[in-house]
């Protein structure tokens, strides 16, 4: 049974910073969806997305229960599980704007890539755990790197360079927190620049016209620039103070597409303006800030590389989604955590909120 | 040994994160605060059209009030481009719903480059196109129907000549009117008073300002200015005596194809006007158009027919026509040989059917015997007249035509009017580079050879005996009033000229005009029990290209003229025959003799004015 003096030792700032944020992206997805919707359907996705919350805050308690540290006994078997995973979105997923990425199970599409990252940043802590202290020569740190290197070479063939990107982001947050020696990270950034254009070489047509409407939205400004240009005279157009709920006429009007899932952040910034644009900056702030500090004060190495992997992946999503929106970053396909619909990506990080408030609770080593 | 210990490396990450959220509400503020309003006007150039309302052309009523030029609603297909150019896929289903060329479309869209305005593709499109376009409406994103007023002419073909017509703006006009405020799209007044009033008519168009959404449907009115209508002509026009003037030009042309010689007999000119004022009382030209065709934009075929008609129909032959002015014109040489001495209305000359120095002689060979000037005139022999040429010389009757106003525009404020032709030695010099003849001479006694007139020019001449000498613009429009029925202007008469003429000589030349029309005149017959006494003159004009044009040109009543006619028919045959009949018509629509009434109850009777 769950100890009282755990449930006491909750993170309340972290748990109501997520409440805030889920309870604004009930209400922007509201308004992002109602004007395209017959009547009888206008609040579907609401009401889906808040179901799934609620279904994976009951997930959480329940979780709440079992110590973390029981993870890493299962992260080889998280690990095969993982590339099993990504291995059937290649044979039996569904293609989705370019990219094979949902596999169909009952009235659920899943998207694997999604719960990937969270499998992968538990599998990864484990075996940073066992290495932690000894990553001082490359021979200590390259099989870190094949050990990452499997399941995102499989992820970008799919292909979905967000994700890999995600995984990189995950990898060296937690290898430097690890205590990775600098000479070495060095070593390999200078490699890793190295094999960029070898890496380019391998990008999908479309993911490069993404990347060079990311230098230049008006190459093609009904193609692959329309969403960064629409997106940006979004948020530009929200001014001060926004347009206000359901008054976003670039979101209301369909200027914007995808205007619930990846660019929901251009029409908090349409409609609720810099004010509450801002203001949701600093509770994904505070979010992350709370994640730093549980990595500060896990009980464990294994406890602080987790939380390092799952703030480093928030951190990402953050900075790639919101930048994209507003123009300074690429069109990925990278959803803003907590905020974007999304049934997957919702399940993934109310997890890894679970898993933060897991380490947390038991940051005492001795518990009277 | 736990990591964090070893190291102060979450510290750094810490700032990472913090970095990473400064950097992106800065970023934030740079789109939202320091460049919101650039944003913001371009999320509302994205949303916001402004779909021009045009405003319905001013009225045209009849003297009397009757209405005779109106609009109706017609629905316009058009164009409404939102996040780029219309794509060609649209541009090729539009086309072929409205059963037109791809490239005309382009070419409207290029003519419009650039703006956010509606592109008018097609105007005054049936229901069955407004119903496929409604219909494949998905299909068929950035088309709109907007409902737009389409000029209307009540009475089709009448009057046409007077009116003229509308249509679209071309791209020559376009360049000319741009600094005018006009833009592409314009519908402007081509011909007739829309082109000459078309400023005064076209009022102000409004608009709306709508918001659309992605597809370019409005989604909801902004704002909306209403469109200020245009302003309204009150025409010197008489309905009834237009209608009774185009009808008896419709039956005689019929007649004379079916039931006489003269078949080639399809051309016509009738002008009606008061000799105190200049007011145009009607107005006919023949063969016609339908003005109506071309304001919802004419079609090929029908702009083909009015094109390839060998009778012009587009011409308004009362002011463009210039035709030898015939037997009307010895009015002229008359005045002139009385006013200058050269014969008295004693004088008797003999005629043998011929004249003695140049053997040209009568229609027909006629040999009248000994007459006096009174005889000479009212049964137009033509001896006597090339005496009276010779006896005056080229020099003089070319002063005198031009006194009457001959040789110059009227100045009736309508496009396209001809000046004609005075003979004179200087033409003959110029063109043919030859001395006068004598003969020639002779043959403009009697309005041949060089002479030309339009058919206005020669009821400015009869007017000019009818008022004792005053020569008045002629005119179309007595007021221009606002759509609440406020007079903005009035138009009155203007003298543009006058020739003295001594009472003595006014007198005799009345005096024989009143014999054409009576017993024995050459007008007599028609004219036989007319209540109303009316004096005129016959004209048969020998055409070179086929049969004679028949000439009269009267005025009535005799004692106090308020009415000036002049018909002339292309190809008709003798003046007395052709153009009579016409003209006995229209004055007894205008003095409301034998009417059944049953045209148009209501319209009151044409009273003169008696003013001046």
């Amino acid at each position: 049974m769950l100890n009282r003096r755990l449930l006491k030792n909750l993170d309340f700032t972290l748990i109501f910073t997520v409440i805030a944020i889920i309870a604004t992206s009930l209400v922007i997805i509201g308004s992002a969806t109602h004007i395209n919707t017959p009547s009888e359907e206008r609040y579907w996705y609401v009401q889906r997305q808040g179901i799934f919350a609620l279904i994976n805050c009951v997930l959480i308690f329940i979780m709440l229960h079992f110590d973390y540290r029981s993870l890493s006994r299962y992260a080889n078997l998280f690990y095969i599980l993982n590339l099993i995973m990504l291995l059937a979105v290649m044979f039996v997923g569904q293609s989705a704007l370019g990219a094979q990425r949902w596999i169909q199970i009952g009235p659920i599409s899943l998207q694997p890539s999604e719960f990937s990252k969270l499998i992968m940043i538990v599998s990864l802590a484990s075996l940073l755990d066992k290495r932690a202290g000894r990553l001082n020569s490359l021979k200590e740190v390259i099989p870190v790197f094949l050990y990452v290197g499997i399941p995102f070479l499989l992820v970008m063939k799919q292909p979905d360079l967000g994700t890999a990107l995600v995984f990189l982001a995950i990898l060296f947050g937690m290898i430097y927190v690890a205590g990775i020696n600098t000479r070495v990270l060095m070593m390999i950034f200078g490699a890793g620049l190295a094999f960029l254009p070898i890496f380019w070489h391998f990008l999908k047509d479309y993911q490069k016209m993404r990347l060079t409407v990311f230098i230049d939205p008006n190459v093609d400004p009904l193609g692959s620039g329309y969403h960064i240009i629409q997106s940006k005279i979004a948020i530009g157009s929200g001014m001060l103070f926004g347009k206000g709920l359901f008054g976003g006429t670039q979101s209301q009007l369909n200027f914007l597409p995808e205007n619930h899932t990846d660019f929901i952040f251009a029409v908090v910034g349409e409609e609720l303006g810099f004010v509450g644009a801002a203001l949701i900056l600093i509770l994904y702030f505070i979010l992350l800030y709370r994640g730093i500090k549980i990595a500060g004060i896990a009980r464990d190495n294994f406890g602080t590389l987790l939380a390092t992997g799952i703030t480093s992946m928030l951190t990402f999503h953050v900075l790639v989604n919101v930048g994209m929106t507003a123009g300074i970053m690429p069109v990925t396909g990278i959803p803003l955590p907590l905020m974007s619909y999304g049934v997957s990506a919702l399940t993934t990080n109310l997890i890894s909120i679970g898993i933060l408030l897991n380490i947390y609770m038991r940051r005492q080593k001795i518990l009277f | 040994m736990l990591v964090k210990r070893s190291n102060n490396r979450l510290d750094i990450l810490a700032i990472v994160v913090l970095l990473v959220v400064v950097s992106l509400v800065t970023r934030l503020g740079y789109l939202q605060v320091v460049k919101g309003e650039y944003y913001g006007s371009l999320a509302d150039g994205n949303r916001i059209r402004l779909i021009p309302v045009m405003a319905p052309r001013g009225l045209f009523y009849d003297r009397n009030g009757i209405l005779v030029v109106s609009n109706r609603p017609g629905f316009t297909v058009s164009l409404l481009p939102i996040t780029g150019p219309v794509p060609d896929e649209v541009i090729h289903k539009l086309a072929g719903i409205l059963n037109i060329q791809p490239n005309d479309i382009y070419a409207k869209v290029n003519q419009q480059n650039g703006s956010f305005e509606p592109i008018r593709v097609k105007s005054d499109v049936g229901p069955d196109i407004v119903t496929k376009i409604e219909e494949r409406k998905n299909e068929l994103p950035g088309v709109v129907i907007e409902i737009q007023p389409i000029r209307s002419y009540v009475n089709n073909e009448l009057a046409a000549h007077i009116f003229g017509y509308v249509s679209e703006i071309n791209e020559a006009e376009l360049e000319k009117l741009k600094p005018e405020g006009y833009k592409a799209g314009d519908v402007i007044g081509k011909f007739g008073l829309e082109k000459v009033y078309d400023k005064a008519l076209r009022g102000k168009d409004g608009g709306g300002q709508v918001e659309v959404d992605v597809t370019g449907r409005p989604v909801q009115i902004l704002g909306k200015k209403e469109p200020l209508p245009g302003n309204n002509l009150v025409l010197t026009i008489d309905y009834r005596i237009q209608k009774a003037a185009e009808l008896a030009i419709d039956e005689q042309l019929k007649y004379l194809q079916t039931k006489t010689e003269y078949v080639n007999a399809k051309a016509a000119a009738v002008v009606v006007m008061n000799p105190k004022t200049g007011e145009i009382l009607a107005m006919v030209s023949r063969p016609a158009f339908n003005p109506n065709l071309f304001s919802g934009g004419i079609s090929t075929k029908d702009w083909k027919a009015l094109n390839e008609n060998p009778n012009h129909p587009m011409d308004n032959k009362v002011i463009s026509g210039e035709y030898p002015p015939g037997s009307t014109f010895k009015i002229i040489t008359g005045v002139a040989a009385l006013e200058l001495g050269k014969v008295t209305p004693e004088e008797k000359i003999l005629d043998t059917g011929k004249h003695w120095i140049i053997p040209k002689g009568n229609a027909m060979g006629e040999a009248l015997g000994l007459i006096n000037f009174q005889e000479a005139l009212s049964k137009s022999d033509n001896v006597y007249f090339y005496e009276m040429g010779n006896r005056l010389g080229i020099d003089n009757l070319e002063k005198y035509a031009r006194m009457f106003g001959l040789g110059t525009t009227t100045g009736i404020k309508l496009p396209g009017e001809m000046e004609g032709l005075v003979a004179n030695r200087r033409y003959k010099e110029k063109v043919y580079e030859e001395d006068w003849y004598l003969s020639e001479t002779f043959d403009a006694a009697i309005g041949q050879g060089f002479q030309l007139a339009t058919p206005l020019q020669m009821a400015l001449v009869m007017g000019e005996i009818a008022n004792g000498g005053y020569r008045y613009r002629p005119y179309l429009v007595s007021k221009l009033t606002a759509p609440n029925g406020t007079v903005l202007q009035t138009f009155g008469p203007e003298e543009t000229g006058r020739i003295k003429i001594s009472e003595k000589t006014l007198k005799l030349v009345r005096d024989s005009l009143r014999e054409v029309a009576a017993e024995g005149g050459t007008a007599g017959e028609v004219f036989a029990n007319f209540p109303i006494a009316i004096a005129g003159k016959t004209g048969t004009a020998e055409n070179p290209h086929g049969s004679d044009h028949g000439w009269f040109v009267c005025y009535g009543p005799f004692e106090d003229p308020s009415i000036v006619v002049a018909v002339i028919v292309e190809q008709g045959g003798f003046g007395s025959s052709s153009a009579v009949p016409i003209a006995k018509k229209i004055l007894e629509a205008a003095f409301n003799i034998n009417q059944t009434s049953n045209i148009d109850t209501g319209a009151k009777v044409y009273k003169p004015q008696t003013a001046l």
